[in-house]
């Protein structure tokens, strides 16, 4: 059996007259982790958003564990375990973090429960602190350890972060990339989007790069961090 | 080649950044009356740039890297001997940090512009520090070392298993404990 969890082949997506994405493809089998990188407007987000389902690519085929998912609702995406943490968070603010938590609860696609809330709770030693907190009363970086907690309570084999330390303080950001590192370990499948090319080349083994809609890059992550040149190109600002 | 020694030293380049980015942001939210001191903090942060960087990292950077690079590469020997010079007025340099805290604690806010003062020499001499590292003596580094020098840092480098985190995850520990102490939007504290 394939253990391809998620794959794009040939995907064009568009805003409007604008075409962002020029026939990608994009592949993360179970348990790999892919730095997802580029500059700003170079179609990291569109790509996810067009897997997931939220944006609608033109052309191409989104497959989810093999099955063709190009025209699925989101919903069905996230029901085959793949969990999504988008720029901006969004969690429920008038929810305390337990509820927060709690109302994300469920077996992943095998049944697995290995993340509990206890388990997330470990994790995020910072939210047990908050625990009957509303969410609007959390600062940004503990919003995002509540986002990052409530995706695992799905029991994901997947894991999409989004910009996951956009606008944090760079301690907060060190500490969520040393969390996230340790969510690696569990053998999650880990697509990382973000500008901070060294914190997400030394947690995922992959890299892609992006420019303009296609992929200029796709290989190693250690190919990137010894290329110095390929990163001033490409992501150098 | 994979070079796992300089990916070890970026990521605590990384580390340390932010804890100095940190050390900045708090002193300037006190300038402007926004936060209270807290020394208790300070003195944590200080604690980690000692323990970690000035005790762990730049001794690793002298005894392998700088020290086999050095015959492999003449042009690079002014840079490196400029900074094993300020790695090693790293523990006076903490000192004068420590020194000027305690000086602050002790005068109350009429103390807190010559700690600013002092930190902000220390802070300005970390970046051009680090930023020399990794835009002069990287780029020599990878150029010019052999696979075989390689071979010997990463094997000492990958010896000390993850000396970032301590032997018993204490520094691991130190620096989460900054975390949900510094005061939002520096750290994760009310």
């Amino acid at each position: 059996m394939s253990n391809m969890l998620l794959e794009a082949k040939e995907l064009h997506t568009y805003y409007g007259a604008s075409h962002i994405l020029h026939g990608i493809d994009f592949n993360i089998r179970q348990g790999e982790g892919i730095a997802l990188m580029g500059r700003n407007g170079m179609g990291k987000s569109t790509l996810i958003k067009s897997m997931l389902g939220i944006v609608r690519p033109k052309h191409g085929r989104v497959l989810v564990r093999g099955d063709d998912f190009t025209k699925a609702p989101t919903y069905r995406t996230a029901q085959r375990g793949i969990a999504y943490v988008p720029e901006g968070r969004g969690i429920f603010p008038n929810l305390s973090v337990r509820e927060n938590l709690q109302m994300s609860a469920r077996a992943g696609v095998d049944g697995q429960r290995e993340w509990t809330f206890e388990r997330v709770m470990a994790t995020f030693p910072r939210l047990g602190e908050r625990i009957n907190n509303g969410g609007w009363q959390l600062s940004g970086g503990e919003q995002q350890m509540l986002t990052i907690g409530r995706a695992l309570m799905t029991n994901p084999d997947l894991l999409i972060l989004d910009e996951a330390t956009e606008g944090l303080a760079p301690l907060i950001a060190m500490e969520i990339w040393r969390i996230v590192k340790e969510i690696r370990k569990t053998g999650i499948a880990t697509v990382i989007v973000d500008k901070n090319h060294g914190a997400v080349t030394s947690i995922c083994d992959r890299a892609m790069i992006l420019v303009k809609g296609e992929v200029v890059f796709d290989g190693s992550s250690d190919e990137v961090r010894a290329n110095p040149e390929l990163i001033q190109k490409h992501l150098g600002v | 080649m994979k070079q796992q020694s300089l990916e070890i030293i970026h990521d605590e380049h990384r580390a340390l950044a932010a804890m100095l980015n940190g050390l900045r942001a708090i002193a300037a939210g006190i300038e402007s009356g926004r936060l209270q001191p807290d020394y208790a903090l300070l003195a944590d942060m200080i604690r980690y740039i000692d323990e970690v960087p000035e005790k762990l990292h730049h001794p690793k950077e002298n005894d392998y890297l700088f020290r086999l690079l050095r015959p492999r590469c003449p042009e690079a020997v002014p840079v490196i001997e400029q900074l094993e010079a300020e790695h090693a007025q790293g523990d006076a340099r903490i000192a004068e940090l420590r020194a000027a805290l305690a000086s602050w604690q002790q005068a109350g806010a009429a103390g807190f512009a010559a700690f600013h003062e002092v930190l902000t020499t220390y802070l300005d001499q970390e970046w051009r520090h680090m930023n020399t590292e990794e835009h002069e003596v990287f780029p020599l580094a990878r150029k010019h070392l052999t696979a075989e020098d390689w071979a010997e840092i990463d094997a000492a480098f990958l010896a000390n298993d993850n000396p970032w985190q301590g032997a018993a995850g204490e520094y691991q520990a130190l620096f989460t404990k900054i975390v949900n102490v510094a005061p939002a939007p520096v750290g994760l504290g009310g």
